[in-house]
């Protein structure tokens, strides 16, 4: 049976055409937004729209709606508009973002580089998130280069959580060149200690 | 090197206080919910986990917790609107005491967390005696 997802308001309004949606996507009730929003989920050049939109909304369900479209455009265009708002100061924002980055792996993937090279450091700690879900190959050597430079102690942090799943022996010497310079953070020596006892104990055939 | 007595005292009666007091921490990072489970039963308390905010209300509903310990950033449910519906609950639930630590530390973000009903706000990382030192106030336990 398949799932049909109620409107705010519990009624389902008519769809309107891209064109009225559009028009309604800002501006219109919180009903008529969510049901442009979802109208919008076919229209690959509403993507810049739904983003910018993303940025105003208010209403937590429209924007799952936006958030939802934008997944379902799953284009270069829907992760453009979708990236910025990782710097959002709304926690409920900047994690739906993530959300939705992290439910299309094919088309984020190629971002993380440049996430987890970017100068705010709370992007960064979302972008070693990021690498959790996406599981490409070089995520891993990604998080390794990044534990060689990285100076935020939560930074390191999250990327060990990451490779505690993901990373395999070939870590050990960075996780000890990481111990070395935060030797005097009693959480990363802690966590360090952690994955580098469960990474030893793997083989190559333990490795998924 | 043995313990002094009123060291070791004083700690036992700490442990027996704490003893029934059960902790659910919601952090969607496993080290970090490791490290606080660790810190937290050496020191007594029961503790429980959950990986993000929506995970959280489900436990919550089953059993009730003590203390709270939330993160922020958590995927399909953040730390801020957790506490929000959390609040909206009927008592004793909606009043379990809740401890947000985060790796924001803008005033933006300790703003939030007082609006969404946090009861003290701790910036990451912590030290394990911090955790414990505030899991205990915020018990009412003696720290």
């Amino acid at each position: 049976m398949p799932l049909i997802r109620r409107t705010p308001d519990g009624v389902q309004p008519d769809r309107p055409d891209a064109g009225e949606a559009l028009a309604t996507l800002t501006h219109g009730t919180r009903q008529k937004r969510w049901a442009a929003a979802r109208a919008l989920s076919d229209a690959p050049d509403a993507a810049e729209a739904l983003g910018r939109a993303l940025s105003s909304e208010d209403d937590p369900h429209v924007r799952e709606a936006i958030l939802t479209s934008l997944l379902r455009l799953r284009s270069a265009a829907s992760i453009q508009a979708i990236l910025p708002h990782l710097r959002s100061d709304n926690a409920s924002l900047r994690t739906g973002a993530l959300d939705a980055l992290r439910a299309m792996p094919d088309v984020a993937g190629p971002h993380l580089p440049e996430l987890l090279r970017d100068a705010d450091p709370d992007v960064r700690l979302l972008a070693c998130d990021l690498a959790r879900s996406l599981r490409v190959a070089d995520a891993t050597h990604l998080l390794y280069g990044l534990l060689e430079v990285e100076r935020e102690a939560n930074i390191c942090a999250a990327a060990l959580d990451v490779l505690a799943e993901i990373g395999g022996p070939e870590a050990l010497p960075v996780l000890a060149r990481c111990a070395e310079r935060f030797h005097d953070h009693p959480f990363l020596a802690f966590s360090i200690k952690v994955v580098t006892e469960r990474l030893s104990a793997q083989t190559p055939r333990h490795r998924g | 090197m043995l313990m002094p007595s009123f060291i070791r005292d004083r700690r036992e009666a700490l442990v027996a206080e704490v003893a029934r007091k059960r902790v659910l921490v919601v952090d969607d990072a496993s080290l970090v919910r490791l490290y606080y489970r660790d810190a937290l039963e050496r020191a007594g308390y029961m503790v429980d986990e959950a990986l993000n905010g929506l995970e959280a209300l489900e436990k919550l509903l089953l059993q009730p917790a003590d203390l709270l310990i939330v993160d922020v950033n958590m995927p399909q449910m953040d730390g801020f609107t957790f506490l929000k519906v959390l609040r909206r609950q009927e008592l004793p639930l909606a009043g379990t005491p809740a401890l947000v630590t985060s790796t924001e530390c803008g005033p933006q973000d300790i703003l939030a967390a007082r609006r969404a009903g946090a009861n003290f706000y701790l910036v990451k990382p912590l030290t394990q005696d911090i955790l414990v030192e505030y899991a205990a106030l915020l018990c009412g336990a003696a720290a």
